[in-house]
């Protein structure tokens, strides 16, 4: 069976255990095309799902497919399709970076000169060509990430999976990194499959979200539909008597607040309703600069999700 | 952005097949350990006993042109001391002074194509049993040490098991790393000391009759790698800090000679305090069998600056009872037993089955170990 078009990844009711600690508890999760990211706290079992994924480790049950390829009796057709950079840094000591990466290329079954060029072509595409001939071992924290991800996409995988991608990296080439993900996932068609702690990031760039805490999936879905508020919203931001503006629309039976100094939220109105909104804006003399539907920051939607997850295990305890 | 920035590109060529992954290991471990200037200095000592040897084989053909091999015979018979010549003496005193090693020679050309045979043979495996072996050890303490536990340090291991690279191809390409090594201590000047030979030999069809040889000494290079190998390896997994299993090879070296040594010395005084011993050997074929029987009518032991020699070339005709118990003196038999010199059952079986042994427990170590931490 070829790397097919079946979803990147799918996870069935996976199972994994420690002697007596269980690290995946009937994990069940699909991983879309695009971006999708994995978030939770320390332990959660994202190291485990992602070695999972990989077929590095022995499930006591469920099942794992990756393109439609179980990685335990497919490894090389599923590895060959998978490009990884590992939280851990791992380098081969004395290589320098050039000669890292084309390594990595060979050893996922690219001829010799092809894994060359490329091996340029995609640290010149990470900027980190112009420290291609240091060992690894040499160069910073943030450098040595750049080869790890170069090293991970040289081979042309059609998933990366990316543990902790942006350790390291200054503001602006943490930018950059997540600038390079999105390339990948929207122009070339890759599936990028990101564990991480910094939910900013996970906000910035992913389609998707699964948050795992103990072992178990506790939310999984488009950031958009996770975000979104129990009761749509409508936030206005403007300069002006906000405070105003709010009681007049209370006035008009919209049921408005003051969210912070820049914005007022309410009740996302039909379109009479919104007629009111402008002509009410007018009255006090506030000047609109933006009327857009409101989100919940995607922390508060992971601190609900763990706090949730706590109580469920203190209860089960 | 860089000037020569294309951007990220896809690639739609064909991946090479399994398998390829253990030559790009080799590869890459033999560039990287080429690295170290010790092991070029040590490859570089490594070739200085194949130059004396050389120069036996040299004397050896200078001999039988100078038509001198007769009258060294009867130096061997009547017991002269052929040790002036060194190596070439002590095998020649052997071979020449034999009554029943030659079989039955009709002219004189063939009964120096049978002597060279021999001469040619012992030289050979004393020269990979004795200096080289050794040499062998030291090399492969170098470097294999750090094969295995480097990966396991800078958890390389990630590199290798998250793409298509099984556990299989990763042991192979590190074993094929040393074997490549080892070759070129044992295999390779092993087979140029039998072309040098054939080029100072008086006619190169010398190539014809010897062309076993070779063969016999690649044979014996591959019988010196794979026990070792695997032995330096499984050390190299066990642990993520080089320096101990590099002191765990070396000791395994020093305690098993010692070991040896010891139990070996300790027979040999027991059966000088028990006259009614049996002394094992086969009396029809060593130099301090029937011919020192008949030269000195008495048993004497080899002279000691030979005796080392002597068991490397295959003179000594006693059994190594305790063999076995050192990887040393076991490789030694079984190189023995590839050149055809060692033949006793009751020598060859037990460090056969010491070296099996070891290189399956080694092998086992090696499957469990080299993928463990990606497996906890």
């Amino acid at each position: 069976m070829q790397a097919s078009d079946a979803a990147p990844v799918v996870v069935d009711g996976v199972v994994k255990r420690y002697g007596r600690r269980t690290v995946l508890d009937q994990v069940s999760l699909t991983v879309p095309p695009g971006i999708t990211g994995l978030v939770g706290p320390n332990g959660a079992g994202k190291s485990t799902l992602v070695r999972a994924i990989l077929g590095l480790v022995r499930l006591v049950a469920g099942s794992v497919r990756v393109f439609g390829l179980d990685p335990v009796t497919d490894p090389r057709q599923v590895r060959q399709s998978v490009g990884v950079v590992p939280e851990d840094e791992s380098t081969v000591p004395g290589l320098a970076a050039v000669e890292m990466v084309r390594y990595a290329a060979r050893l996922s079954g690219l001829p010799g000169t092809e894994a060359l060029r490329r091996a340029h072509e995609v640290l010149d595409w990470c900027d980190a060509g112009q420290e291609r001939y240091r060992t690894v071992e040499t160069l910073s924290v943030g450098m040595r990430q750049k080869v790890a991800f170069a090293a991970a996409i040289v081979h042309d995988p059609q998933l990366v999976i990316l543990d902790e991608p942006t350790n390291g990296l200054d503001p602006i080439e943490r930018r950059a990194m997540l600038g390079r993900l999105q390339t990948l996932a929207h122009r070339h068609g890759k599936a990028v499959f990101v564990s991480t702690h910094v939910l900013p990031d996970v906000e910035a760039i992913c389609d998707h979200v699964i948050v795992l805490s103990g072992g178990r999936v506790r939310l999984a879905g488009s950031i958009e539909a996770l975000t979104r508020p129990a009761a749509a919203e409508t936030r206005l931001e403007g300069d002006g008597p906000l405070e105003h503006l709010a009681t007049q629309l209370q006035q008009a039976g919209i049921a408005a607040r003051v969210a912070d100094s820049r914005g007022i939220v309410f009740p996302t109105p039909h379109a009479a309703g919104l007629a009111t909104v402008w002509q009410a804006a007018a009255a006090v003399g506030v000047s609109v600069s933006s009327l857009a539907g409101t989100h919940r920051p995607l922390e508060e939607v992971f601190m609900q999700a763990i706090a949730e997850s706590q109580e469920t295990g203190d209860a089960a305890a | 952005m860089p000037l020569h920035d294309v951007g990220y590109r896809g690639w739609p060529g064909r991946r090479l097949a399994a398998g390829h992954a253990v030559g790009v290991i080799m590869t890459t471990g033999i560039r990287l350990a080429w690295a170290s200037r010790w092991l070029r200095r040590a490859l570089l000592f490594a070739w200085s006993p194949a130059l004396l040897f050389g120069t036996s084989f040299f004397a050896f053909e200078q001999a039988v042109d100078e038509g001198r091999l007769s009258s060294m015979r009867e130096g061997a018979r009547v017991g002269r001391n052929l040790d002036g010549v060194g190596m070439l003496g002590t095998v020649l005193a052997e071979t020449l002074g034999r009554k029943n090693g030659l079989d039955a020679p009709k002219t004189e050309a063939e009964e120096i194509a049978q002597t060279r045979r021999l001469v040619w043979s012992r030289l050979l495996l004393a020269f990979v049993r004795a200096p080289q072996a050794v040499l062998l050890a030291v090399v492969v303490g170098l470097i294999a040490p750090a094969l295995i536990s480097r990966d396991l340090r800078a958890k390389a291991w990630l590199v290798y098991f998250t793409r298509p690279v099984s556990r299989l191809e990763y042991i192979l390409g590190k074993g094929l790393v040393l074997a490549v090594i080892i070759a070129g201590i044992t295999m390779l000047p092993g087979v140029v000391l039998w072309l040098v030979g054939v080029l100072v030999s008086p006619s190169v069809w010398v190539a014809v009759a010897t062309w076993d040889l070779p063969l016999k000494v690649i044979v014996s290079s591959v019988v010196l790698m794979v026990p070792t190998a695997l032995l330096a390896l499984a050390y190299s997994s066990l642990t993520a800090e080089s320096r101990i299993a590099s002191f765990a090879w070396f000791a395994t070296w020093a305690a098993c000679w010692i070991a040896h040594s010891s139990l070996t010395t300790a027979d040999m005084m027991a059966a000088a305090n028990d006259p009614t011993a049996q002394i094992d050997h086969d009396t029809s074929r060593g130099l301090w069998g029937d011919v020192d029987a008949v030269l000195a009518g008495a048993d004497q032991p080899p002279p000691r600056k030979v005796r080392w020699f002597a068991k490397a070339a295959g003179l000594d005709p006693a059994i190594d009872h305790w063999a076995w118990i050192s990887p040393y003196h076991s490789l030694g038999v079984m190189q023995g037993w590839v050149f055809g010199i060692e033949r006793r059952p009751q020598a060859i079986l037990p460090p056969l089955v010491a070296l099996i042994t070891l290189s399956l427990i080694s092998i086992v170590i090696l499957w469990q170990r080299v993928d463990a931490p990606a497996r906890a």
